[in-house]
């Protein structure tokens, strides 16, 4: 027996209610946790690069004073967001974060004086290869008394 | 009698045309009825984004966020002022250069920044932003503002200027 016409439209109207609260329910939602885990990804971002430019700076200052020709290899997991890495007067290690509101330099200080192999002008040296994601194998050497090289191979 | 029956052949109408003409008004009034659908969930739709049903961004938390090194521990917006506080954690006593503040608006925010002040480490600072005007800050009204900061280590010795950025997303409070 065919179904009459009112109960069609009824199944129909039903289906398209079901359909529609679906959507009501699933885009304000996607779109809240979108935005939250934007945000908390910019916060992991930070931690990374603390973490790695904290156990950077540490290995320079044991290496140091562990005495000349001493060295050590850190393997780093560079995060995405890097533009650039450099050393300032042998002191600071700074890296160039971009972020959805800006730009921040994260500044890790040293007290004993660093510097590369290479890539040095006046007194910033840069890092090229850390401005890139992915894993990095970093030497740090004390090359001289007075300096602890640092350099990606 | 003989003119009767010509205009009778001007006007004759074929049986054919009838039939499709039927059809094409059965169609063009269903066409019509969507059309009417379309018209009243547009405007229903267009009413609800008037209103900001559609701005989920309101219903999410209010957050302030820094950089690890200068960590936000609280933060106010009133209706002409923006309050930041911020602690270093930079490990070295620094000495701030620079303050701005603005948002994506057209014009954006303008607020009167605070004086450049020296900033010793492990220790908070209330940072206030005054006279705080246009880029939609109105109260209750939730703005997302981007703050800068410059500043350099006092014990470096070519004193290198940094920059960090920072993020706060809430509402402006009405008192």
């Amino acid at each position: 027996m065919q179904k009459s016409h009112p109960a069609k439209a009824q199944s129909s109207l039903e289906y398209l209610l079901v359909v529609a609260l679906t959507f009501a329910i699933i885009i304000p939602t996607s779109y809240l946790f979108y935005n939250y885990s934007k945000e908390s990804s910019q916060q992991i971002t930070d931690a990374q690069v603390t973490k790695l430019g904290r156990s950077i700076v540490d290995t320079a200052e044991t290496i140091f004073y562990s005495g000349q020709g001493s060295k050590s290899t850190l393997e780093l997991n560079m995060p995405d967001n890097i533009a650039s890495a450099e050393i300032i007067d042998g002191k600071e290690l700074v890296f160039n974060l971009t972020t959805t509101f800006g730009v921040s330099e994260i500044v890790f200080f040293s007290s004993v004086n660093m510097t590369t192999g290479s890539n040095c002008n006046a007194n910033v040296c840069s890092l090229p290869q850390l401005a890139s994601s992915g894993l990095k194998k970093v030497k740090i050497e004390a090359i001289t008394k007075d300096s602890v090289s640092i350099d990606v191979i | 009698m003989q003119n009767t029956r010509k205009n009778h052949k001007r006007f004759f109408v074929p049986r054919k045309f009838f039939k499709f003409s039927t059809e094409s008004q059965a169609a063009l009034e269903f066409l019509s009825t969507y059309a009417w659908a379309f018209i009243v969930i547009a405007v229903t739709i267009s009413s609800l984004y008037y209103f900001g049903v559609f701005d989920f961004g309101k219903y999410l938390p209010q957050t302030c966020i820094f950089p690890s090194q200068f960590k936000c521990l609280d933060f106010s917006l009133k209706p002409t002022e923006a309050r930041i506080k911020l602690v270093n954690n930079i490990g070295e006593d620094v000495h701030v250069t620079s303050l701005q503040i603005t948002n994506d608006a057209t014009p954006p925010i303008s607020c009167t920044a605070p004086a450049t002040f020296d900033w010793a480490h492990e220790t908070t600072q209330d940072i206030i932003f005054t006279s705080c005007s246009g880029g939609g800050y109105i109260p209750d009204v939730r703005v997302e503002l981007k703050v800068s900061m410059s500043y350099y280590a006092v014990n470096t010795p070519s004193h290198p200027v940094h920059v960090i950025s920072g993020k706060i997303n809430a509402k402006v409070t009405s008192s």
